[in-house]
This record gives structure tokens, sequence and C-alpha cells, in this order.
């Protein structure tokens, strides 16, 4: 049975469930869903189930039916199409939606910014919703560094969020050679990725053969020189 | 390391009260920002309160060392110890939260969302939960510090919807995570190391809502002083509508805001400076 939430400026006002075989909302207060604003017209659309299908249509309003932005006549609704009718937004939920899971993590629970969650059963179900098809989470990567300069480093896993390359004792990788600086880069897991910085000194550090000042973004295969050392930075999957 | 940071917290042109707290610190090295919700202004308990418990256990960890074992939750194998204090500390922001929306009706559904930036000469931290963002504008790229909790976003990383259609989605304020609606949280958490010249901007939503990265980025390469800075970004909020509270942190880091390789210049100041700088090409053309 699908459901229908009635919302404004994110707030959820109510939700209807689908229990007949079609529904009208309007501004008349014989419609299932009454919306009483100006911008909707009495009988401003019907939703019509025809087998597993669910059809919307608009009953010629002033202002029109619109689903997911684009002004509709007739429209067959997907899971999570928002249809907006004046300046309200109602969420279809189809009964597909109960068989989203949320995953491992701790987002059971989002949250319109101005919804007041009182009642565990809106918690339950702003927490299924998602506004397009569920897609496969991609797998967990890490960064590797492979040292192909053959001075026996081998391949090193970038499991720090900050990763510092020098001389010093704390660094995460050790380097020596006599230019070598306590700390001549540094390699951090940022929200675009790896990137790897100069961090000052007199190695020069070069990625794909051109000198970095600063920072760069970090692809898979790219070639890093830092004085004597050469590397090969890329991501591999983490098996959970 | 010169650190020169400030704030600004504004309620905007439409809400009632402001659910925004922020915090600055520099004598630490610690800035918050966090964005409160909930019916009845229980926000604004959630967003003081998120702020002060970070701040006060932070604090008290750093000060005396605490083993990572020893804090609140297990410590995350990827960050240093000082990292392991942010996470920790909101971890346990959040449980209080929850708790107390929990067990008290007029706190039932509060919630907020929190970043956190912690400023060292040799590390910096920039952490969050939900949908207030870090920005550090550096090598003349603006880039985010921080990940969205929402589920447009998501989105957008699994390639189902492009980033602009999630700026316009009626549903992009949904949070997939916050402080105080589940027991457990697992916060974003980012180490870098300072490059001499960087500025943060720590800010919630309602600046977000109003104007894109780019924006912002032109906005921060163009003020030289923290305090103008915020002031110019919630300026802008207010002028497209300010139909939220709006709160900006911005930290300069390293950053005199006056130009390299002056000498003595540099202590006379920018405008002075570009005077010198005019006479010194007219001196070349001259020949001197």
């Amino acid at each position: 049975m699908a459901k229908l939430i009635l919302t404004f400026n994110k707030q959820v006002i109510r939700e209807y469930s689908f229990d007949k075989d079609g529904i009208t909302i309007g501004r008349n207060e014989e419609n299932l869903i009454v919306i009483d604003n100006l911008a909707v017209s009495g009988f401003h659309a019907r939703i019509d189930k025809a087998g597993s299908e669910y059809i919307l249509t608009d009953l010629q309003s002033t202002n029109g039916t619109f689903v997911n932005d684009q002004k509709v006549g007739s429209h067959k609704l997907s899971h999570g199409d928002n249809i907006v009718i004046g300046k309200h937004v109602i969420l279809f939920v189809a009964t597909e939606a109960d068989k989203i899971e949320g995953g491992d993590k701790d987002k059971k629970l989002p949250l319109d910014r101005t919804v007041v969650l009182d009642t565990v059963k809106q918690r339950e179900l702003l927490s299924k919703q998602k506004v397009a098809p569920q897609a496969p989470k991609s797998p967990e990567k890490i960064g590797v560094l492979s040292f192909i300069d053959g001075s026996a480093m081998g391949d090193i896993e970038l499991t720090k969020k900050l990763t510092k390359l020098g001389k010093a004792e704390t660094s995460e990788i050790k380097l020596t050679g006599i230019l070598m600086p306590p700390t001549a880069a540094t390699i951090s897991r940022r929200p675009s990725g790896y990137a790897i910085s100069f961090t000052g000194g007199m190695t020069k550090l070069k990625v794909n053969g051109t000198i970095v000042k600063d920072s760069v973004q970090l692809k898979d295969f790219d070639t890093i020189e830092l004085g004597s050392f050469k590397f090969q930075f890329y991501q591999k999957e983490i098996k959970s | 390391m010169e650190v020169r940071a400030s704030g600004i917290s504004d309620v905007g042109l439409q809400r009632e009260g402001n659910e925004d707290a922020f915090s600055v610190q520099s004598s630490l090295g610690l800035y918050i920002v966090a964005d409160g919700m909930g019916g009845h202004l229980a926000g604004e308990v959630a967003s003081r309160v998120a702020v002060e418990i970070i701040g006060k256990s932070f604090r008290k960890w750093l000060e005396t060392q605490i083993p990572e074992d020893e804090l609140f939750g297990y410590p995350d194998t990827s960050l240093s110890r000082v990292g392991n204090y942010v996470l920790s500390s909101i971890r346990l922001a959040n449980r209080v939260i929850y708790e107390m929306a929990t067990q008290h009706e007029q706190y039932s559904g509060m919630g907020t969302t929190i970043v956190i930036l912690y400023v060292t000469p040799g590390l910096i931290i920039a952490a969050n939960v939900g949908d207030s963002r870090i920005y550090l504008v550096r090598d003349g790229r603006i880039e985010r510090m921080s990940k969205d909790h929402t589920i447009v976003s998501e989105h957008v990383e699994m390639g189902v919807m492009t980033e602009e259609e999630a700026a316009k989605s009626p549903l992009r304020h949904i949070l997939t995570r916050n402080l105080g609606s589940a027991e457990t949280v697992d916060p974003e958490v980012f180490e870098i190391v300072p490059s001499g010249r960087d500025r943060f901007i720590l800010c919630t939503d309602g600046l977000t809502d109003l104007a894109n990265d780019h924006e912002i980025f032109e906005i921060a390469q163009g003020e030289h002083n923290p305090e103008l800075l915020c002031r110019n970004l919630v300026d802008l909020a207010l002028e497209r509508g300010g139909h939220d509270n709006t709160t900006v942190v911005s930290v300069f880091v390293g950053d005199t805001g006056r130009h390299p390789g002056q000498g003595i210049l540099t202590k006379i100041g920018g405008v002075a400076a570009d005077a010198f700088a005019v006479l010194g090409r007219i001196r070349k053309k001259v020949g001197l």
C-alpha cells in the first residue's frame, strides 16, 4: 500500500495511506488530501490505482501540477516522486520502500530541519525514504604506496588520515637520505580523496614528473618522487 | 604561526529564534559551529549543549593528555591522538543530547549538526556531523574539509543525482546523521598540515543554501580580515533572503593578509605596499 506524505516548507504536515482505488487532492473539503491554499484549485488533481501502478492526473487546475519540477497532465508515479501542488510537496512512497534498508551506519534517523519528530512512526517513515532508487554502496577503499625504486620499502597501506613522510622517527613512512627533512611531505585523506602536500625542505616532490610546491590530489597510478624515493599511488578495496 | 579568527551568528530575516551556536577559542585553537533543530526552540538547547560539551571535554583531555583507550568509545586507529580527542568529544556530546531528547518531553526530537576545527602549528583537525560545513581556501582554491550527511549528497556520491539537482531538491535538508537522534554517531574527521597560508570557513546551511562554493571562494580571497569575511558572508545570506539562521566562523592560519616577499614593506601594510609596488614599477621603467 502506497503512502502520500504532505509537506510544506520541508515540514511534514500529514501522511496519508492509499487504501482506496483513487484519491483526490484540492482545496475543497471533499478531497482526501485537503490543501487550504489559494494556489490550489478546488479539485486540483487525482491519483488512481491501476493494478500496481499509480497514475497522477491534473484536473485542469489553474496553477498546474508538477512532478519533480516537471509540469504534468498525467503521470505514472514512481517511488520518491515529489508532487508539487501550489507550494505544497507531496512525497509519493511506494510499497517497495519498506524493503529498503539503511545499511550498517548510523543513518536510521535522518531529520528534516524543521520537523518536530514527535512520533516514532514519522521517524520510521522518514528513515525509509530515498528520493532516488537505492544504488549499491561503493566498497571502501584504502590508499597504497607501492615503492618502485628498488628500496625494499614494498607496498605500504595508508591507514592513517594523515601520513607523514620524512626522516623523523614519528613519521608514518620513514625515509632516509642526507637531504631528507624530518617531514618532507604529507598525504592526507580528505573528503575529495587523497592529496599529497609538500612541506618544505631540500628534497623535491614530483608527481608524474612535475614538481609540486604546494599540494595536489592523487589519482590511481600517479607516480611520486620524493628525494631518491619513487613510488606509485593507488587505491584498493578493503575487504570488510 | 599567526592565527586570527572571528565569528558571527545571525538569526536571519525569517526565523523567530536563533538555533545556531558557535564558539571561537583561539587560546585553545578550537573553533565550533552548531545548527540545532527540534520543536519549540529545543534546537537552541541542542546546539548550545553540543558546543559546551565538546569544548569542555576536548580541553580536559588535551590538558591531561589522556590515553586513547580511556576516551569515550573505541579510538579510531586512522587518527592521531588529538584526532581521537575530537572524535570522542563529538560522541560524548551526541550521547548527552540523545539522552536529553529521549528522557524529556520538551527536548523530544532535538538534534544538532556540528563542525569543529582544531588548529596547531603542526596539525589541523576538521570534523563534522550533518550538513554544516568547513571550507579551506588554500593555493588559490577552495576545498571542503567536511562531508555533508544528507540524503541528497549520498545520492550525488552514488552518481544518481548531480550537485545542481541536489542543491534544488526540496528534500536537500534531510540529514542522514546528526547529534541527538541516535545513541551512537559516526563523525567525519580529517587531518591536514598547515600550509602557512590557510583560510578556514565554518558555516551553517543558512549560508550555503544561498551561496555556492565559488561565491564563497571569491569573497574569501578578497577579504584580508576574518571579521570582515564573516560579516560579508552573513550579509550576503541576508541580502538573498536570510530564510534561516546563519553562522560563520572564519580562521586565518599563518596568513597575515600581506603580500609575500616584500621584506620591510610588509611592516607598513597592504595599501602602502601597493603604493611602493607602483613606485617600484615606475623606477624600473625609468631605469633606476
